[in-house]
Order: structure tokens, then sequence, then C-alpha cells
């Protein structure tokens, strides 16, 4: 039986945003196409303020070393993503204390082709993970 | 490439620390129940996780994945290793 969208609003972590250094990983190879089914999914289930919560998930390195995160919970990507949250907010993007610590949402307006580009220029160029087993990394 | 028994980004996770995503996109969703073994995410990423519940939200249902160790063709190796005569 199908229910509400989960709202977000209250659940939102009480903490200040990740500093314009902090590193925010982002696993696997986007294209706009993923991304916009990856939104959708998203909005499916969630909402922010009432309205579906636009937005994709990332990890930010808050609390343990970079590499011991991409262990943790990256290893079976083979590729991944390493903006800084100042790199994703110059392009416009919120990042949203969603879930558990360090998860965030980054949270998209339209969500269009426009702003799908854009995101994807902000992830910046994707990078083999040096947590993939067998990386050369 | 993959082919998984269900699509997710296996990068969400919701306020149970467990990835998420929703049943309908299973190829048969009548195999999504909890505790069986899947593989979950997309083509070019995907992981072994097993179901941990199914709960209504949104308009659907959505499902909690718990991650496990390991790649895909590590457990393709383990299961061949097990059934060799």
């Amino acid at each position: 039986m199908p229910g509400e969208r989960i709202e977000q609003r209250l659940r939102l972590r009480a903490e200040q945003p990740p500093a314009e250094t902090t590193l925010v990983v982002r696993g696997g190879r986007d294209t706009p196409g993923k991304l916009r089914a990856h939104v959708q999914r998203t909005a499916r289930a969630w909402s922010l303020d009432g309205q579906p919560l636009l937005g994709i998930s990332v990890f930010a390195v808050l609390g343990e070393p970079l590499d011991d995160l991409l262990r943790r919970r990256f290893a079976t990507f083979r590729t991944i993503y390493l903006p800084t949250a100042g790199r994703l907010a110059e392009h416009g993007f919120e990042l949203l204390p969603t879930a558990q610590r360090p998860h965030f949402t980054v949270r998209l307006r339209r969500a269009d082709d426009q702003e799908l580009a854009h995101l994807l220029e902000a992830l910046g160029a994707a990078q083999p993970n040096p947590a993939y087993p067998g990386s050369a990394a | 490439m993959y082919q998984v028994d269900i699509t997710a980004d296996l990068n969400d996770e919701d306020e149970t620390g467990f990835v998420w995503t929703f049943l309908d996109e299973a190829r048969d969703p009548g195999q999504i129940t909890p505790g069986v073994l899947v593989v979950a995410g997309d083509e070019e990423a995907a992981a072994v996780c097993q179901v941990v519940d199914l709960v209504p939200a949104g308009d659907g249902t959505i499902v909690h994945l718990r991650l496990l160790p390991g790649l895909v063709d590590e457990y393709r190796a383990l299961v061949e290793r097990a059934l060799a005569s």
C-alpha cells in the first residue's frame, strides 16, 4: 500500500554545513540520464517542506579519513567523484544533511536538462577509486 | 556489465543507514522479500545485498538493502568453487 512521501525537514541533522574544503564522495559514473533517474527516485520517496525533494546522495569526508570512508562504503564502485563542498556551492547546489552522518543530499531546484548538466559539471571528472579491489592506486 | 535484480543508486541511504530503492524497480518484484540476497545497483556499479524490509512510501514501496562486503565477481567465484565437482 503506497504511503506519504517522507518529509525530510524535521529529519535534517542539526549541524553546521561542511566547510568549503570538505571533500564530498559520490560513487559511480553518472550521466544526465542516470542523474535524472536518481533525482526522480528521491522525489518519489522524500519531500521537503511538503514538496517533492529533488536530489542525489553523496557522503562528506567528516569524522574519518577519506581512505577509510572509501573502503567502508564505496569499495564496489570502480570510479568516484570527489568534488569539494565549496565547488558544489559555487555551482549553486545546497547540501542537505539527510539520513545518517556523513550522508548528504545535493539539492536540485528543477532537475531539467540544464541543471542536470550543471550538476555533472560540478561533480567534476570521475576518477579511479583507490579502494576498488585490484585498483592500481 | 551487470544484470541486476533491482535497480538502485548504491549511494542512497536513509535514516536507517541502509541503501534504499523502490520495489517496482525490481526485475521480478515477487522475488524481493526480507532476507533474500539480490544483486542491486545498475549495469556498471552493482553489489550483493540482503533485503532488510519493505516499507510503503511515496507512490510505492521502498526496499531497504543491506550492502554486503565484496564484489559480485567474488561471489561468483565463491559459488563456482563451492559447486565444483
